[in-house]
């Protein structure tokens, strides 16, 4: 069996991928807060050049953003390996996603929550942070999550700039084989590869689903019969 | 930035971009055609098929779109089944947009109330009648605007392509930055192409939208 034969060469490129994607996931959140932040500031002449940005990033194939990243910069001074330079072009892409859902559930939040916190004396980061974004949890979570699979996904883009991750091993692994031994496994290998992928996906998209249990909580609907949060809400948070 | 340079190049970038509205479009079409009928499937209520088309949407959605074009490409020839770059990468891109045409027409079948079955039959409609010209262009109507957002992502999509060597926009604009290195004016170029590309198909989308949520009937 060819894959049990090549299973640390595999295990090697799944975990670079596993490293890879949490990279970029963390990236993407990071980029994704700073857009938001960006996109919902005061004054027009952030919000502008924002807002152009994330469209554009958008509205970019992320193959010509990863290429365009890795072949561009290098004319701007700043070198990077394959491996933070696809890091990074998809952690902006992530980031630019990211932040229309970030801004959507912030949005999302009545505004009477906001005055509420500030007459309860939670002002700015305080009252954003204990009152605001745990009620917009339940809204920026699901899409947030398939985000998350997304980027994670997104991960095998590494394999075109040629960084060591599965689908790059995988790749190399077929043209090792195909040559030593004629006959190419190309179908077992990228299949197996898919379940992989599909059980990483899956396995992400499961814990994101326990945790939007974990934040609908104690926002449970009085009677079933309004979406809204009940009012001891902020008392709820500000006294634990 | 050398606009010299980008205007020779034109000429190629603009075959290319051919290449990609033509797998595009064919995948367009090919999508929203079994996205449709994937959809009746689903709610068909025959329990193999409505298995099958779930653990197709669920398997494509949750594998990266790279590997599932190298497993056509480079997979599929040993299992017997050999296709050229281009028709491996329309089947590719039609397998991929398939899977959310498929979600996006389920959506829009779900968002038809049941009391229009009630309506119909109290007309007399027939069952076939009552599929067609009910729930068809209804379903369409609320299934718009995600299928728009699938329509843009397929021509968006078409650019990972260039990993098995189809000549379309990005593969001409990255084999030109491998002979000359002008990598700023190449990338400068596809990206307003596809800016360009990107804005008209949802702008026509957004068209089309507006048309068809003026309210029924009062001619």
């Amino acid at each position: 069996m060819l894959l049990l034969e090549f299973q640390s060469f595999l295990l090697d490129g799944l975990l670079n991928t596993l490293f890879l994607s949490s990279v970029m996931i963390a990236g993407g959140t990071f980029f994704a807060v700073i857009f938001a932040a960006g996109l919902s500031a005061q004054s027009g002449w952030l919000r502008g050049p924002v807002y152009a940005l994330v469209e554009c990033l958008r509205d970019i194939p992320l193959m010509v953003t990863v290429l365009m990243v890795y072949f561009v910069l290098p004319h701007a001074g700043l070198s990077l390996n394959p491996f933070w330079s696809s890091a990074l072009s998809v952690s902006v892409w992530g980031g630019a996603n990211g932040a229309h859902i970030i801004r959507a559930g912030l949005l999302s939040v009545p505004s009477g929550q906001r005055e509420a916190a500030l007459s309860s004396g939670l002002r700015g980061w305080k009252g954003l942070f204990l009152v605001i974004v745990p009620q917009a949890m339940p809204v920026i979570l699901p899409p947030y999550v398939s985000l998350v699979t997304s980027l994670t996904q997104a991960s095998s883009l590494g394999a075109v700039l040629g960084v060591n991750e599965l689908l790059r091993s995988a790749q190399i692994l077929i043209e090792q084989t195909t040559i030593a031994r004629g006959g190419s496994p190309a179908y077992l290998v990228y299949g197996s590869i898919l379940v992989v992928y599909f059980a990483l996906c899956w396995s992400i998209s499961a814990l994101g689903a326990k945790l939007e249990r974990h934040f609908a909580k104690p926002y449970q609907r009085t009677n079933g019969k309004t979406g809204l949060a009940r009012p001891t809400v902020v008392l709820q948070i500000s006294t634990t | 930035m050398d606009f010299a340079y980008i205007l020779e190049a034109l000429p190629d970038l603009m075959t290319g971009l051919k290449t990609t509205l033509i797998v595009s479009f064919l995948a367009i079409f090919l999508s929203c055609l079994i996205g449709l009928v994937g959809a009746v499937l689903r709610k068909s209520g025959i329990k193999p098929l409505q298995y099958a088309v779930t653990a197709y949407v669920e398997f494509i959605r949750g594998t990266p779109y790279l590997v599932q074009i190298f497993f056509i490409f480079y997979g599929l020839p040993s299992l017997g089944l050999r296709f050229s770059i281009f028709w491996s990468g329309v089947i590719a891109l039609t397998a991929w947009a398939s899977a959310f045409q498929i979600e996006n027409f389920r959506a829009g079948l779900a968002a038809v109330g049941s009391g229009m079955h009630d309506a119909s039959a109290s007309l007399g409609l027939k069952r076939w009648q009552h599929s067609i010209f009910i729930i068809l262009p209804l379903a369409t109507r609320a299934a718009l605007p995600s299928a728009m957002n699938t329509i843009v992502a397929t021509v968006k999509n078409s650019a990972y392509l260039q990993a098995i060597g189809l000549v379309e926009l990005t593969f001409v604009a990255v084999d030109r930055i491998a002979y000359d290195f002008r990598a700023i004016e190449m990338f400068a170029s596809i990206c307003v192409i596809y800016l360009i590309c990107v804005f008209t198909i949802s702008g026509l989308g957004y068209m089309v939208e507006r048309r068809l949520s003026r309210p029924f009937g009062g001619r």
